[in-house]
């Protein structure tokens, strides 16, 4: 594995509130990590502490190699993007993308060429002449891009880049974002507490709670395998139904106390027959092609997305089944997931 | 006009009344009296321009536009420089930055004339601390320059610096402005320039500076339309205009002169009408350069037009 950024026992704390505790992390050159958390997490400590703008309480950073722990930001060759104000208004397009340049005494042709390239990298080379207060949301952040890519950063950091974008934007934008990286190859530590966003971008996804990791690896294992109870709540679109081992669903070989079952709402099937437990019908909410009932099954809650057309009535009783291969178990005490032999046949 | 509107009006409409009837209609009248010969107790008689043309010929009125814009032209930049500079050391969380921010405010919340006659004993040239402080270090009777002590009430060169250094301590307000407008910035802008390297000089130079810019110019014009008038009291109360003839005369003084001493309320009125004029043009001068450096790209100053 290239060295792209190495963090070893990474800890950061100011006053009396601890934000990162600890963190180990390794991205290969080239990578694109998503970090993954609620807000309150430590996402953006975690960047901040990359970049140098605050100091580590312990632990150090690595980036090509080269321990940087010590090093001011400016020495770092890294590069960020806020959610806010990564541009300066007193300054056209052309001039924030030639700002780095500039400070450090290239001229200002030399500059500003690089700085058209760099623009036209990411689709802006039209905006060069306007002010940052003439642009639109999206523009302002694509600016912003460039800015941060001019430099040809070692390492490239972006701090929940669209968060104030509409929807659509967004989406529009992370497909962007990707395709830019994809061309340039620039290891990149990418901040969002959105799990779409995260899936949709990341080579890897790093999920962060209380300024810890509890799980790192491929967005496929994060939402397939996730390591904690947290991870599986956290991640998904909604995240997964968690109930009492001894609770309405069971594991084949009966109930279990000291573990939580989790099922994700896109894997629970409604309309089953006995001895599938039966679930009322609370509320049902139509996404367009799916549909998610709100159902509570022996006293708890449980989320289940189905086929818009085949949407129970609220008020309906109906089956819940649940393949045992979707179930999964999680310790109550620790929270971490228990491994479980892969059984078939059906829980219930 | 809609409900709201309405009620606008009747809430902004006390303010209005005061407005009229004590400034504007006085405005007016003084503008009036220009043109007339009026003490205020006999009937006043219209002169035509003869006021206006003995102001040309005063030699006190004379003296006194010069002394007024050289006094903007060396005081409205030294308080801003010093406001801004103070604004920007003291904005920082630090151990006693709390007590300097309200030592800088201090001296702005000091009536006039208290703060007048402090100055008169602080600028006495034989016990006056000012002088002694200068004098430490020196030697034979002089400053630690080696200069001869600024005879800041009889030399005219001395005693006009010292106008202008009495100026220089009731910077409280515009402290406070640049201070808060310091604080406003986002932390963003400077987290940007650390990480491209810059070092203090340029952060200041471009990223502080032109994010301040707006905030400044405005200072600078208000400090500009106050500045004739800021001089008044420090020459009434320290220097009585002298030393003779006009060393510190400023047409604020003049004014008072004019009016309350020589009861020459008409031609008092010419005078203000002057300063008006003076201000005017200075702060129109100020409006169309920094209208300039904002169309040039220099500063974060928008200039847009209606419809734009």
């Amino acid at each position: 594995m290239t060295a792209g950024l190495r963090l070893r026992g990474v800890s950061l704390s100011r006053g009396a509130v601890t934000a990162l505790r600890g963190i180990d992390l390794a991205v290969p050159r080239g990578e694109l990590l998503v970090v993954l958390g609620p807000s309150g997490a430590g996402k953006s400590s975690l960047l901040r502490a990359i970049a140098g703008l605050d100091p580590v309480t312990a632990g150090t950073v690595a980036i090509g190699g080269r321990d940087v722990t010590a090093q001011r930001p400016g020495q770092r060759n890294v590069s960020m993007v806020f959610q806010n104000h990564s541009l300066l208004p007193h300054l056209t397009v052309a001039d924030n993308i030639a700002f780095g340049d500039r400070i450090r005494g290239a001229g200002h042709r030399a500059a500003a060429a690089r700085a058209a390239q760099a623009a036209a990298t990411v689709g802006c080379q039209d905006l060069l002449a306007r002010r940052p207060h003439q642009l639109s949301g999206g523009e302002r952040q694509r600016v912003a891009l460039a800015r941060a890519l001019v430099r040809e950063p070692d390492v490239f950091l972006l701090d929940e880049p669209l968060a104030n974008l509409d929807a659509e934007l967004r989406l529009r934008m992370r497909t962007e974002i990707r395709a830019v990286h994809d061309r340039l190859g620039t290891t990149t530590v990418y901040v969002t507490h959105d799990q779409s966003e995260a899936m949709a971008l990341g080579d890897r996804i790093a999920v962060l709670r209380d300024g810890r990791f509890e799980q790192v690896g491929t967005p496929d294992e994060v939402w397939r395998q996730p390591r904690t109870r947290h991870v599986a709540a956290f991640v998904g679109a909604p995240g997964m139904n968690l109930l009492p081992g001894d609770g309405p669903l069971t594991l084949p070989g009966g109930p279990a106390t000291g573990v939580e079952l989790g099922v994700r709402p896109e894997h629970v099937t409604l309309g089953g027959t006995p001895p599938d437990p039966l679930g009322e019908v609370e509320r049902v909410e139509v996404l367009g092609e799916d549909a998610l009932v709100h159902l509570t099954v022996g006293g708890h809650p449980l989320l289940a997305r189905v086929p818009a057309a085949a949407r129970p009535a609220p008020g309906d009783r109906v089956g819940i089944g649940v393949a045992a291969e979707h179930l999964h178990v999680f310790d109550t005490a620790t929270g971490e997931r228990v491994p479980q032999p892969t059984a078939a046949g059906r829980a219930g | 006009m809609d409900r709201d509107r309405r009620q606008l009006l009747l809430m902004l409409l006390p303010y209005l009344v005061g407005l009229v009837a004590l400034v504007l209609l006085p405005a007016v009248a003084t503008m009036a009296m220009a043109f007339t010969e009026s003490d205020l107790i006999a009937t006043s008689r219209f002169v035509g321009l003869a006021n206006f043309v003995e102001l040309t010929r005063d030699p006190a009125v004379r003296a006194a536009v010069g002394n007024s814009l050289s006094y903007l032209a060396v005081s409205v930049p030294l308080r801003l420089v010093l406001a801004v500079g103070l604004a920007l050391l003291l904005h920082r969380r630090a151990r006693a930055a709390g007590t300097a921010r309200v030592a800088v405010l201090l001296p702005g919340a000091v009536p006039e004339l208290a703060y007048g006659l402090m100055w008169l004993w602080l600028l006495n040239p034989i016990q006056g601390p000012v002088n002694q402080l200068l004098l430490l270090g020196g030697e034979g009777g002089r400053t630690m320059f080696g200069t001869l002590p600024p005879q800041w009430l009889t030399d005219p060169e001395d005693a006009r610096a010292g106008i202008v250094l009495m100026s220089l301590f009731t910077i409280g307000e515009t402290f406070v402005i640049v201070l808060t407008a310091r604080l406003a910035l986002p932390p963003e802008a400077y987290e940007l320039a650390e990480l491209e390297g810059a070092r203090a000089g340029q952060v200041l130079r471009r990223v502080t500076l032109p994010l301040l810019a707006p905030v400044l110019a405005v200072l600078v014009l208000r400090d500009t339309l106050m500045s004739l008038q800021a001089s008044f009291v420090p020459t009434l109360v320290v220097t009585g205009g002298g030393p003779p003839p006009y060393a510190t005369t400023y047409l604020s003084l003049v004014l008072y002169q004019d009016a309350f001493e020589y009861l020459r309320y008409g031609y008092a009125a010419a005078v203000a009408a002057l300063m008006l004029g003076l201000t005017a043009v200075a702060v129109l001068i100020q409006w169309r350069l920094l209208r300039r450096w904002a169309s040039s790209g220099a500063v974060g100053v928008e200039v847009r037009r209606p419809g734009n």
